[in-house]
């Protein structure tokens, strides 16, 4: 801008000077044909960007998906740490202590800040009403002990150790959100079943996603009577209320098997109950996009059915199907536990927030003892931010919007 | 047209007879039957007085056949009407579930009311305003209905209304108005008990809708016409509701035939815990059991439902959706 | 041949003196002095009837000998209970106990509708039954009856067809029955059968009478050919024999046309969610004061989910309620107690042990089966339960630890036999286990089986309750002291029950014997290898039941010897022999611990409406023998009209004292 000079215009008092240029300013500088198509710096970043890169910047537009995304992310990194993080092992139980309220942790000491503690419990029996009275006694301080050897856990079950985040002083104890019936730390456990109640939902998303992507491309690419028959079959599986087949398919999970494969064969059920939704959008989206030109272009150049559908069809969505698959896992999660109130759910030892729900499911829990039915907040929690980072991801998920 | 009506028809028989042996296999998947759990239970608690009478029972209804005979005597039983015999309730399985229709359909229609009253405000507020503060609020308080586990909530719910408001716990009336005539204590007593069931099931659907409406609104919103309108001038509510709205509650005429059929089987968890009379604790039971004839017939009555909704709420698509009739029912 | 009559609880009549054989059975209460009651008074429910001429008055609608009870009440009132599904309308005739002969609170048997029995020598049983006495529709209740059902109903091979039941055929032999006169009846067999008269008695007895002349028009032989295709037509059932089957719910309860001689009579029709019970206006018993029993007017059960029944209970919807609450409610129970104006009472319910674990002798697996054969293992096992800690931990300390045997209320009781091998004895424990053999150990300590894997029992139970699991959470931790792994499978129960029975499963658990009150006048079967549901030695038991067609003869020594106990038992009428062949059974049974038992005597939250009068402050609460509230005579419970203080006089019925 700076090679601008001003040209001033002729006078124009006589008439045949009337056709001359008028006041004008002249770019000094040399001809350059790409002048126009030239960007600054930051448009030549969003014009090369992948879609990937742009779903990502429209995400991060998205302050609500963001935060959710944050805390999906700590509580996934925190369930491959559970054994560290939980004060107590998971089946660790103190007859002395069952039913016992939580204990808060206190930084102040008369006005002072100290080391965090928490208060023991003086412990009374009262036989007339049959009822177990914990009551906080303030002189009894118990301060938390950080990075410290507590109860023995194999991590991942494989490697035997026994270093805490934070454990009970000695002869103390540490009951953050109280304990269950048989003096169980709440807390501790809620941490180990996030382990299970998470999971469940990846895998079980993970073999919709499969049988939706598979089923779903067979009826949309081939069309005819392949997708007719497809079609049908969907509407029967879809017409089904889920609850008689979660019921029959859990009572055939033989006797004999292991918690552990319990589990997967639960993923497998909750898998196999939603992928009717993604086939559908799978096959409509095919069958719009294989009337395009790059499809053509493929199967002139000779590639299988499989790679068409895998390699080109499939990429052009991938990232709506990836919202509709995060948007997939809270349902999981709750069928899970709606499994475990029938009491179809995953067999102990293991624990997972649908178990501690169920086992939290009568009266006496309600009116009583609360604070059992802690774990209702974590699955609102992981519910909420699934959704919400699922919606996020769905409109960023069309850049182009 | 004609000829995608008699097309669908067709196709319907086969989609039942193939869900009827599907609900077949379900129910007979656990092993054993209704007989032989009954009889086990009844020997776990020593009451051993009618063990001959259910024996009985067992060889006159052919339990004793093979699994496909047994399909097809309930099968062609079905074809006549006659839906079969419950032995849980020891009474024909129309009787047991008659009863139960009526309550059934009050709590899943008022329970679809207070769904469609909730999300369409948030929906079109949340469409209007994406991304402002209270948008984010707003569907917040949507979703909270989805993300809590509703047999939770709805103990507590009945906790806290029996603590606070005196109502008597579960049940959609107090016990002594449950034989007596219509009257308006009792209808007062049913609203009392209704919008415990009604919040807990109808929560957890007002998330979807509010989705799904803020979606579609929001793509009708962008679209030239809207934009057309509103700079000639057009008021914005009035450009709001009388085009965009209208497109955007296409999908809700066409989901209403499958969604009475979600509501009757998502309310079942829900009823359980509240012992509602109506045809979730039913199912249950039924299933739990395996009364064979009671499960199958009533989710057979289930499906089919399900099945004729679709087939109606394709053919009213068909007919408000100019688009859709002159392609002849290709779906989308 | 001695022979002894049984009479009721009422008005002294003749009795010849015995010599030799005491009886079992002998008359209970004391007497109501003199002659009988005073003048008798109109119910109150029936006065309108009466005066308009529909009902006939109370003097002829009770028998000429009506059974006379000593107890005063207010006739009046309706009482309300909570129950979980239809079909628990069956209950009514649990509670409602008006039996043959019935069982008084001290758990002795006693004639009720009956006026006498006369035993013989234990095998022949001659029934008197009273004068006048009608049926709840005002038919006249006659030996008719028992023939109609004897020859009829339970001869006739398309109504029974597997024939007369169990109890009624000892070794076999089916019993004579004749009828003396239209108020007399009687069975006779030439061996002595001490199962009659208890099954008569059984909260789910076996009804040897039924309604005859509701049930004739629905029987082949004497209804109308097609009045009778009409009626099955219209009950969409498949032949006259399901209808009359359907319609003969003598114990089922769901006909409200059925005659009974119930206190309260069905008047709903199923389906319902709420069941009505009016009082049987042509009832037998009648109070010292000339009152017509039942006190209460009317019962209503109302239908709700099990689950949420102990918080309905506890906001006042119930005025008598045990089913469907547990020990765990009872916190909550006696929190709400003042505001919704009833009391809670703890009863002692009846099994020998709560929770008890069965060593499958019959099970598939050679290895395991050499070891829990072998007495020392079995015995170790039980040394390394922690049966203090269990009781602590989910009872409160309140239940009665011990083995799976007898309960101290029984009169047969010894502490030797539920203290042996129950004491808390890791010491103990692992050095039996090293005498049998097991002395080598794997990792983390967990001993091997002799073929070389690691000693994990699987344990298999049904989850039906849902202190199974924690219960065997307890136990894990402390076998694996001894170096046990125990791992706890939870299954159906169909198939819990094949699995066991099939010898797949090693060791189960399930509630401990059902009689801990057991007197020498109780079938000891629970004991010896009578039975296919007793989960330690299923095979064997099936081999009994079915004569030898089925299953395995006992091969331990100690087996046979209880089931040749058993037989003894069986065999004979004296109660001397019965109470002699009892403690031997005992003996074996304490030492072979063939059930590890845990924790019995646990208690029942009753509870029960302020206004609830004539109900025993404690109680026994047990199916067999007690039927539930059935030995208190629920007949008898009265309701104070007005609303307001707690009862100060627990109970000043028939029971104030319990064992």
């Amino acid at each position: 801008m700076s090679d601008l000079t001003f040209v001033p215009g002729p006078p124009r008092d006589r008439a045949e000077d009337a056709a001359a240029p008028l006041p004008h300013f002249v770019s000094t500088a040399p001809y350059d044909p790409y002048a126009v198509e030239r960007m600054t710096p930051a448009q030549e970043r969003f014009y090369v960007a992948s879609q990937w890169r742009m779903v990502w910047w429209k995400l991060r537009r998205h302050r609500v998906a963001v935060v959710a995304g944050a805390i999906l992310l700590a509580m996934y990194v925190g369930i491959t740490i559970c054994e560290f993080l939980a004060p107590y092992g998971v089946d660790s139980r103190s007859t002395d202590f069952i039913y016992a309220p939580p204990q808060p942790v206190h930084i102040f000491y008369r006005g002072r800040l100290v080391a965090p503690y928490v208060l023991g419990f003086d412990y009374r029996l009262d036989m007339k009403r049959l009822e177990r009275i914990y009551t906080p006694n303030p002189k009894k301080r118990q301060t938390i002990r950080f990075f410290c050897h507590g109860d023995r856990y194999e991590f991942w079950n494989l490697f035997p150790g026994n270093l805490h985040l934070a454990c009970p002083a000695h002869g103390g104890q540490l009951f953050l959100l109280g304990t269950d019936r048989l003096g169980r730390d709440l807390m501790s456990r809620m941490i180990y079943g996030a382990r299970v109640s998470l999971t469940v939902g990846l895998i079980g998303v993970a073999v919709s996603l499969t049988l939706g992507i598979a089923i779903g491309g067979i009826a949309g690419y081939y069309g005819g009577w392949t997708d007719i028959l497809i079609q049908r079959a969907m509407e029967v599986i879809q017409s089904f209320p889920h609850l008689p087949l979660w019921m029959a398919l859990s009572a055939i999970l033989p006797v004999s098997w292991s918690p552990l494969l319990v589990y997967f064969g639960i993923t497998l059920i909750l898998g196999m109950i939603d992928w009717t939704h993604l086939a559908r959008a799978v096959r409509s989206k095919l069958l719009a996009l294989r009337e395009e030109d790059f499809c053509t272009a493929a199967v002139l150049m000779g590639a299988r059915p499989v790679r068409v559908i895998g390699r080109h069809l499939l990429p052009s969505f991938t990232s709506h199907l990836i919202a509709s698959a995060t948007l997939m896992i809270p349902g999981m999660i709750l069928g899970e536990t709606a499994l475990s109130f029938l009491g179809l759910g995953v067999r102990p030892p293991m624990t997972s927030w649908g178990v501690l729900l169920s086992d939290a499911q009568n009266i006496n829990v309600v009116a009583l003892y609360p604070w059992l039915l802690a774990p209702v907040g974590t699955v609102i929690l992981a519910v909420l931010a699934f959704n919400f980072f699922g919606d996020g991801l769905r409109d960023a998920a069309d850049p182009y919007h | 047209m004609l000829s995608y009506i008699v097309h669908r028809i067709l196709i319907m028989v086969p989609t039942l007879i193939a869900i009827s042996i599907v609900i077949f296999t379900i129910i007979n998947l656990p092993p054993g039957n209704y007989f032989t759990t009954y009889i086990a239970e009844l020997q776990g608690s020593g009451e051993t007085a009618d063990l001959a009478k259910i024996q009985f029972l067992e060889k006159e209804y052919g339990f004793d056949r093979p699994l496909w005979q047994q399909y097809l005597y309930w099968a062609g039983g079905l074809l006549h009407g006659d839906l079969g015999y419950s032995f849980a309730y020891d009474l024909p399985v129309d009787k047991v579930v008659g009863d139960r229709m009526l309550l059934t359909a009050v709590v899943s229609i008022t329970t679809i009311i207070f769904t469609y009253l909730v999300a369409f405000p948030i929906g079109i507020y949340s469409a209007t305003h994406q991304y402002s503060i209270s948008d984010h609020l707003l569907t917040l308080l949507g979703f909270l209905g989805l993300a809590t586990p509703s047999f939770l909530l709805a103990l507590v719910l009945l906790y806290l209304a029996n603590v606070y408001f005196g109502i008597s716990i579960g049940g959609l009336m107090d016990p002594k108005y449950l034989d007596q005539p219509w009257s308006w204590p009792k209808v007062v007593s049913l609203m009392e008990h209704i919008w415990i069931p009604v919040i807990v099931i109808g929560s957890a659907g007002t998330a979807a809708m509010i989705r799904r409406l803020r979606a579609n609104l929001l793509d009708e919103l962008q679209k030239q016409y809207v934009v057309t309108a509103r700079a000639k001038g057009l008021h914005p509510l009035k450009a709001l509701f009388k085009y965009p709205l209208r497109m955007a509650l296409n999908p809700f005429i066409s989901d209403i035939g499958s969604l009475l059929p979600q509501v009757i089987s998502g309310a079942a968890i829900v009823s359980v815990v509240m012992s509602l009379p109506t045809t979730g604790p039913m199912l249950l039971s039924a299933l739990r059991s395996q009364d064979m004839y009671l499960a199958g017939s009533f989710l057979m009555f289930m499906a089919s439902l399900t099945v004729i909704g679709v087939f109606v709420s394709d053919l009213a698509l068909a007919l408000l959706d100019p688009r859709i009739r002159l392609q002849a029912g290709r779906r989308q | 041949m001695s022979s002894n009559r049984l009479d009721p609880p009422g008005p002294p009549i003749t009795r010849r003196a015995f010599v030799g054989h005491s009886l079992l059975l002998s008359t209970v209460l004391s007497a109501v002095p003199g002659a009988a009651w005073a003048a008798l008074r109109e119910t109150p429910f029936f006065a309108d009837a009466v005066a308009g001429d529909k009902l006939p008055r109370v003097a002829d609608r009770i028998p000429a000998e009506p059974a006379i009870v000593d107890t005063t009440g207010k006739a009046g009132g309706e009482l309300r209970m909570l129950m979980a599904t239809p079909k628990d309308v069956r209950m009514m005739v649990v509670y409602g106990y008006a039996r043959l002969v019935g069982l008084t609170p001290s758990l002795k048997l006693a004639p009720d509708i009956l006026k006498a029995v006369d035993v013989e020598a234990g095998s022949v049983f001659t029934l008197h039954l009273r004068k006048g006495m009608r049926w709840s529709d005002g038919q006249p209740f006659t030996a008719e009856d028992f023939r109609y059902w004897f020859e009829d109903v339970a001869s006739n091979r398309h109504l029974s067809q597997s024939g007369l039941p169990v109890d009624l055929l000892p070794n076999g032999e089916k019993p004579r029955f004749e009828v003396l006169d239209e108020t007399t009846v009687r069975y006779s067999w030439s061996r002595p059968n001490p199962l009659f008269l208890p099954d008569i008695a059984g909260p789910d007895p076996l009804f040897i009478y039924c309604p005859s002349h509701y049930l004739k028009q629905f029987h082949q032989k004497y209804a109308d050919k097609d009045q009778l295709a009409a009626l099955v037509k219209k009950a969409r059932v498949r032949n006259w024999a399901a209808l009359h089957n359907k319609l003969d719910a003598m114990y089922k309860n769901d006909n409200p046309e059925l005659p009974s001689l119930q206190p309260w009579i069905l008047k709903t029709k199923p389906p319902a969610e709420r069941f009505i019970f009016e009082r049987n206006p042509y009832y037998y018993r009648v109070d010292k004061e000339g009152t017509q029993l039942p006190y209460i007017d009317r019962v209503i059960l109302s239908l709700a989910d099990s689950r949420i029944i102990p918080a309905k209970t506890a906001a006042g919807e119930t005025d008598l309620q045990a089913r469907y609450l547990s020990f765990d409610d009872y916190t909550f129970l006696r929190q709400s107690e003042d505001r919704n104006h009833f009391d809670v009472r703890l009863w002692r319910t009846g099994p020998g042990s709560q929770f008890a674990l069965y060593p499958n002798l019959n099970t598939g697996d050679a290895v395991w089966r050499g070891l829990l054969r072998d007495l020392r293992f079995r015995r170790a096992l039980s040394l390394a339960v922690n049966r203090h800690e269990i009781n602590q931990v989910i009872y409160f300390g309140l239940a009665i630890e011990g083995q799976n045997t007898i309960l101290p209320q029984s009169p047969l009781y010894r502490p030797a036999y539920r203290n042996a091998w129950a004491r808390y004895d890791l010491g103990e424990a692992n050095r039996l286990l090293d005498l049998v053999g097991l002395t080598q150990r794997g990792s983390d300590n967990v001993r091997l089986l002799p073929d070389g894997r690691p000693m994990e029992l699987i344990v298999e139970y049904s989850g039906e309750e849902p202190e199974e699991p924690d219960v065997l959470e307890l136990i894990r931790d402390s076998w694996l002291h001894i170096g046990i792994r125990l791992f706890s499978k939870p299954a159906q129960l169909t198939l819990f029950r094949r699995r066991v029975f099939s010898g797949e499963a090693l060791m189960a658990l399930d509630k401990g014997v059902e009689n801990g009150l057991a007197n020498a006048a109780s079938s000891p079967w629970e004991f010896a290898p009578t039975s296919q549901q007793e989960l330690e030695w299923p095979k064997w038991g099936q081999y009994y039941e079915t004569k030898g067609r089925a299953g395995e003869a006992p091969d331990l020594p100690s087996a046979v010897q209880l089931r040749d106990l058993f037989n003894q038992w069986l065999g004979t009428a004296s109660p001397d022999d019965q109470a002699a062949a009892w403690h031997q059974i005992l003996q074996i049974w304490a030492d072979e611990v063939f059930s590890i038992g845990t924790v019995g005597g646990v208690l029942q939250p009753v509870v029960v409406s302020d206004k609830l009068r004539n109900i025993p402050e404690k109680g026994i609460y047990n199916w067999d023998p007690g039927a539930f509230f059935g030995i208190y005579k629920p007949d008898q419970f009265w309701l104070e009209p007005e609303a307001g203080a707690k009862s100060a006089a627990a109970g000043t019925g028939p029971a104030a004292a319990t064992p």
